[in-house]
């Protein structure tokens, strides 16, 4: 899944990896030239599990060892619609290297979902979240927002409202964020 | 977002601290309070609720606090408490609470 990233950097990625950090010098200016919210060092996100709009079972601790991308939307939010095409170029980028885009439907029906997708031509999972549980559970009020989640499951930063997720910033935060080493499965 | 930023200065001039808590985690009470801009800290009761089930607050089938706000005065006595009797409907207005409370504090 992660073996190129990891392998690729040897020593350097460790290196990489101490310097990844929200509080590191190196990406704490990036997160605020995105005027995204750091998190403290430490801080885990809610576990879920869920539905996704093909049906599929998704949960967040499936995706350890992988940087997450988690954006929460509704098909009503304008706001939302710019960014669900740079987030799929985002996925077909980086998904290979370990980014993991993961939409979260923030409270409609599966098949108003399925239609959005489907329109849009998004082909990340798009969780369901009928009832607004992860909502709650990240205390999500305003969409888009976003959130960061690092290799190692930390919660690295989040976005209230949109952000341009393929400018300079954006994309340096997740290069410096793949750069990290994946966590041994053994290692949660 | 400046009107809620007025009223928060409004409750700061009559010397009042304003504290919010609630049963969510710390990491959703982040996000909440940086989506509203709030302007005063949010405590975290979970997982434990000790202080919501001290004020007799806490609906023990939801395990969620119950609307309601509670002024303390600066010996730590409970002044006046406002309970929110239809809390998905009620719009709870600074204006009731700050006239409440100038009249209890006796500041015109």
């Amino acid at each position: 899944m992660t073996s190129r990233g990891a392998v690729g950097g040897g020593l350097l990625v460790l290196a990489v990896w101490s310097a990844a950090g929200a509080e590191s010098p190196a990406v704490a200016p990036l997160l605020k030239q995105l005027d995204l919210v750091a998190y403290r060092s430490g801080t885990m996100p809610p576990a879920f599990s869920a539905r996704t709009v093909d049906a599929h079972e998704l949960s967040l601790a499936e995706l350890h060892g992988r940087v997450v991308v988690l954006n929460f939307w509704a098909s009503w939010c304008a706001e939302c619609r710019p960014e669900m095409p740079v987030l799929e170029r985002l996925h077909r980028s980086f998904g290979s290297r370990g980014l993991a885009v993961v939409g979260i439907n923030a409270r409609e029906a599966p098949a108003t979902a399925r239609r959005y997708a489907h329109d849009l031509g998004l082909s990340f999972p798009l969780v369901l979240d009928q009832e607004g549980k992860i909502s709650g559970l990240y205390g999500v009020v305003g969409l888009p927002s976003t959130f960061l989640i690092g290799r190692d499951g930390r919660a690295v930063a989040f976005a209230i409202g949109p952000r341009d997720w393929e400018g300079g910033p954006a994309l340096a935060i997740i290069e410096a964020m793949l750069a990290e080493t994946a966590p041994h499965p053994d290692s949660r | 977002m400046s009107a809620r930023k007025a009223d928060f200065k409004r409750f700061e001039a009559l010397g009042i601290q304003n504290l919010a808590i609630s049963a969510n985690l710390t990491f959703s009470q982040q996000t909440f309070a940086e989506s509203l801009k709030l302007p005063f800290p949010l405590l975290s009761d979970f997982p434990e609720r000790r202080v919501i089930r001290a004020y007799g607050m806490l609906n023990e089938k939801t395990m969620v606090a119950n609307r309601s706000f509670f002024l303390i005065d600066p010996q730590g006595i409970l002044r006046r408490k406002w309970i929110i009797e239809n809390p998905t409907t009620t719009v709870v207005y600074s204006d009731t609470l700050l006239r409440d409370i100038q009249e209890i504090l006796g500041k015109r």
